[in-house]
């Protein structure tokens, strides 16, 4: 076991660890995912250091107030379009400084996903699966801190900052489950040891005796994973000052706006930096069954505004290119307009975008049709889309977990990865 | 998938329809593969035997004696009756399969282990002190028999089954309003369990839901699918004859035998249920379950082939068994209220359909019911159902020991579910009294060859806990009691809940996370490790005698055994020295209170 030590020896120590043990991948378990070749594409993926960002929209953000602008038609709505800096390219006016990014992202306008309402399509768009009695499926964060994450880190590699999804590591195993950080990206209840670190050493030199000694005749998964949480919890001890960012928001309040959402996005930055594999941040409030329109007047501005400072942020500091970006919620919006100027649920045609490593910029991939109320071209599913999310980020989507017995690939059988967005 | 029959589908509201008619054929096709089912091609694969293979050939030589001694013990028949116990049966059965599949047993467990193991098992909580010196100082040898049936009349045997219950019908996030407080139903269910009431017979007043949520408690189950008969059939399948229908909800089931007039069949009997609102008692609001003399499940057809507009057709119950319902004409000029007054109990209806499902579900001819029992309490004690996961009894799930469990189906039955009767025989069987010590990574192992490792609850980590602390004679010797019994002075029960609610992952996987370390390290734990009068604390401090002997009292109070020499020795080391030593009792303390052999039931 681990013993206390500082946190510049231990940075050192972990690249030392990272250059000398190639086999070196966490959770080799059966019942957990452990399959040879997963675990040796894992090694892989990690080599190549990506990360990703999930801006999450919960409620469902209309496309038809975003990305997809239906000017002029009946289903078109109150607002105008704005050009980008990509031509011929137009989305709404909302979104003033991520048109001046559009050649940074890839808009996909052709969703057509399974799900339509919220706690279906909540898990559907976490994990890429519909619910099923028998198999629970890890989500897309969990997915990715297995696949890019450093299991030596002290870090947690799968975060959520008040966002959505309850699906967790699934089969992944618990080394996978999100670690949730506060609305503000407070750090949650308990994870500051009350005691001193000599105390915490003297309590800790015991309770390794403890553990060792059973973990001699008692050798079941359930003991050992209990045993490696504790070690990260305590760990998590030694990163306690990579959370604490009230000083760095005060130097960024202006870039992101002053905005939760913007704070948020900054956490994320900023963690994504430190190492950590995958962060989620949520935004809520996209759910405008009435006053569609000032709805999403108010959420879009501060949102749009963070994001292309995350984007200028992420390009600043050289990890735009390893970094994925992906924008979206769990459903779309109806292309009617009801009596309450609201959109209800729609997921028959919708939009989602993708921004960052492994993706091209400049591109709108599908089309929806003239009202917006069909795939035109293109379409997307779900197991699509999560499987070239993976693809993106190097893995592949058809690399196998084990749930008990049953191998399940990381995306749906029959899904098509969408070459035409990836570099 | 092909759809050869016709179009079926439930309407059971407007909206539904619409939005199931906005996704069409596509939609549904994406979702269509039901990905719990390997492919023929997939299942050939299976590493999860291999490395059973491997991981019990490493077992193999250490008990070649055991192994026979145990199987011809497993015969001797019982002598008053001429018949073979039960629990002889199931070490006969247990025993074969470790036999024909070279796996070699554990060492059967220690008194400790099996003294802590059941006082977990049977009421949910540690063993005092003073319990676990008096048993392990027992010389009789059928202490272990006695002690099993001791606990069975103990106040906390109710109290614990109702909460292992209340989970499987309920879970921690039930749906429904007003389901979050169900102490009307959990109390009436503790009182099924010391009364011993038979299993078939408590059952079947669940599903009758008569009375109202509060003072009869039972009707609380309806209350999580108010409305929506398509769920009630998936969970009421599941949880009490361990059929798994909910594929059958949208298109006939892929590889099982249901089809979706089979769904919708047995829907209909739970179309007409109203949840009732009756007004307050106490400070609850009462729920009675109204049914109505009308209503139907309307159905159209595969989800694939729905189209706007499609009202569908009525669907007639009809149980799984394929019979029909035989139920009275109403005249056919009946009329009645489209809804029950609030505030007023529901009258009876003229023939209640779902008092008819509630006989057949529950009746013993029912070829389901008793099986989904028998081996879910079998699960419940052994780790791992004979058909696992428990509420999936697919023939394509087929059972690890298909004959011991026809054995326990029919001793159920036999029986007329006597669950103590039953609980008792398993828990005097050879294979739950086995040791969890020894290789292998498994924490349900496969051929129960050694004993399982289960998660404590969050309520049995509460009340064990408060228990190992002394934290409950702190309180009596202040003359305090805790107002109710997961309300104890700091400690918050939804950290609690929160932290170690749910430390599975819905299939049985321990998956305790960081969040439960963190509670663990810099939580509420510290403030149950009171130093005030009465608590282990204090008693360790205040004793005069020799550290040897106060550890050997710690470890009995905290893990429910003596400590091996070398434990003794480490914590004597540190417990002695003259540095801090009160905050190294409570860091010694702390260190049972958290550690992996405190965490489990093993």
């Amino acid at each position: 076991m681990r013993d206390f030590c500082p946190r510049h020896e231990h940075l050192s120590r972990r690249s030392l660890i990272k250059g000398s043990l190639a086999t070196a991948a966490g959770g080799t378990l059966m019942n957990w995912g452990g399959l040879f070749n997963s675990d040796v594409m894992a090694e892989e993926v990690k080599k190549r250091n990506k990360r990703c960002i999930l801006i999450w929209l919960n409620g469902g953000c209309s496309q038809f107030e975003s990305f997809d602008m239906k000017v002029g038609r009946p289903t078109g709505g109150i607002f105008r379009e704005t050009s980008t800096n990509v031509p011929g390219t137009r989305i709404c006016e909302l979104m003033p400084k991520i048109a001046q990014r559009m050649d940074k992202l890839t808009v996909i306008r052709s969703m057509r996903t399974s799900q339509i309402d919220h706690p279906g399509g909540i898990y559907l768009m976490h994990t890429g699966w519909s619910r099923a009695a028998n198999t629970q499926f890890p989500e897309i964060g969990a997915i990715i801190a297995k696949y890019c994450g450093d299991a030596h880190s002290d870090l947690p590699n799968f975060v959520k900052i008040s966002s959505n999804g309850d699906a967790g590591s699934g089969f992944l195993g618990p080394q996978f489950q999100p670690f949730k950080l506060g609305r503000d990206g407070e750090l949650p209840n308990f994870s500051t040891s009350p005691l001193s670190e000599t105390l915490e050493a003297r309590r800790h030199s015991l309770r390794d005796f403890v553990e060792s000694k059973y973990a001699e005749n008692h050798h079941a998964d359930p003991v050992r994973m209990h045993r490696e949480a504790y070690e990260r919890a305590r760990r998590l001890n030694n990163v306690r000052d990579t959370f604490k960012l009230d000083a760095e928001w005060e130097n960024y309040r202006e870039k992101y706006g002053n905005s939760k959402i913007g704070r948020r996005m900054m956490i994320a930055a900023r963690l994504v930096e430190a190492g950590v594999a995958f962060v989620e941040v949520g935004q809520s409030g996209y759910d405008t069954h009435a006053d569609n329109f000032e709805g999403h007047k108010s959420l879009i501005p501060p949102m749009e505004h963070a994001w292309a400072a995350l984007i200028d942020d992420l390009e600043e500091r050289g990890l735009f290119d390893d970094t994925l970006i992906v924008w979206m919620g769990e459903i779309g919006r109806t292309p009617n307009i009801n009596n309450r100027s609201g959109r209800d649920h729609y997921v028959r045609s919708w939009t989602t975008a993708l921004a960052g490593g492994g993706v091209k910029g400049g591109l709108v991939y599908g089309e929806s049709d003239e009202d917006g109320r069909d795939v035109k071209d293109n379409k997307v599913t779900e197991g699509d889309f999560f499987a070239t999310v993976y693809t993106a980020l190097g893995i592949d989507p058809a690399t196998e977990n084990y749930s008990g017995v049953r191998p399940i690939p990381l995306a749906q059988f029959d899904h098509r990865v969408i070459k035409d967005i990836l570099v | 998938m092909t759809q050869k029959q016709p179009s079926w589908h439930s309407v059971m509201s407007y909206a539904r329809i619409l939005k199931r008619v906005i996704m069409t054929l596509d939609v549904f096709a994406a979702s269509e593969e039901c990905p719990d089912v390997p492919t023929a091609n997939q299942a050939e694969r299976l590493p999860a035997q291999q490395s059973t293979k491997a991981e019990n050939r490493s077992m193999k030589r250490c008990h070649p004696i055991l192994m026979s001694v145990l199987l011809v013990a497993c015969v001797a028949p019982d002598v008053a009756s001429g018949q073979e116990r039960l629990r002889d049966v199931i070490d006969r059965h247990v025993a074969a399969a470790w036999e024909s599949n070279k796996v070699t047993p554990a060492d059967p467990a220690s008194e400790a282990e099996f003294l802590r193991r059941v006082y977990l098992d049977l009421l949910g909580i540690i063993p005092t002190y003073d319990e676990t010196t008096a048993f392990l100082n027992d010389t009789a040898p059928d202490k272990r028999e006695k002690l099993i049936a001791r606990l069975f009349d103990h106040p906390r045997y109710g109290l614990h089954q109702s909460d292992v219950w209340d989970m499987v019908y309920f879970g921690r996030n039930p749906p429904g309003y007003g389901t979050r407080d169900r102490d009307g139903f959990k109390n009436w269910l503790k009182e099924q369990f010391a009364k011993n009431v038979p299993y078939n017979v408590w059952a079947r007043d669940i599903l009758r839901a008569e009375g109202n949520t509060v003072e009869q408690g039972a009707p609380m189950f309806f209350v999580q699918y108010k409305n929506a008969p398509e769920d009630a059939t998936q969970a009421i399948t599941q949880k009490f004859l361990g059929v798994q229908l909910q594929c059958a909800r949208c298109h006939d089931h892929p590889f099982d035998k249901w089809s979706q007039l089979d769904f919708y069949g047995t829907a209909a009997f739970l179309a007409r249920l109203r949840v009732v609102d009756v007004g307050n008692k106490g400070n609850l609001t009462a729920y009675p379950i109204g049914v109505k003399n009308l209503g139907d499940v309307m159905f159209t057809g595969p989800v694939q082939q729905d189209e706007v507009g499609k009202k569908g057709e009525p669907v007639k119950p009809k149980f799984l068994s394929g019979d029909s319902l035989a139920e009275p004409e109403l005249p056919e000029d009946f009329k009645e209220d489209r809804n029950f007054k609030s505030g007023q109990m529901p009258p009876k209806p003229k023939f209640s359909r779902k008092d008819a499902l509630a006989d057949w579900i529950t009746s013993e001819n029912n070829p389901y019911f008793a099986r989904a029992a028998a081996n879910r309490i079998w699960a419940q004690f052994m780790g791992k159902g004979i058909v696992h996961p428990v509420d999936n009894l697919s023939p394509e799930n087929p059972p690890s020991h298909p004959e011991l469990l026809d054995a326990l189906t029919q001793s159920l039955i036999d029986h007329k579910f006597d669950l103590k009767w039953f609980v008792g025989e398993i828990l005097n069987s050879k294979a739950y009294q086995l040791s969890a010590s020894g290789t292998g990574h498994a924490a349900k192992p496969r051929w129960y060859e050694r004993a399982r490792y289960r998660p404590l609850s969050a309520e049995e980590l509460l009340e064990s806990w408060v228990r190992a602390s002394g934290y409950d004679q702190v309180l009596e010797a202040s003359n305090q009691k805790p107002e109710e019994r997961l309300k104890i002075r700091g400690i918050t029960w939804d950290y609690l809940r929160r932290s170690f609610g749910q430390p599975s992952d819905g299939v049985g996987n321990f998956h305790g996370g960081l969040h439960e370390h963190l509670y663990l390290n810099n939580g509420q734990v510290r403030q149950l490790i009171s130093d005030r009068p009465g608590s282990l604390h204090e008693a360790l401090a205040k004793s005069e005698a020799p550290w040897e002997e106060r550890v050997e009292r710690l470890y009995l109070q905290v893990l429910s055994r003596k400590p091996m020499p070398d434990e003794v020795e480490r914590f004597v080391a540190f417990l002695s020295s003259e540095d801090d030593p009160r905050g190294r009792l409570h860091d010694a303390i702390w260190t049972l209170m958290t550690c992996s052999e405190f965490r489990f039931n093993h």
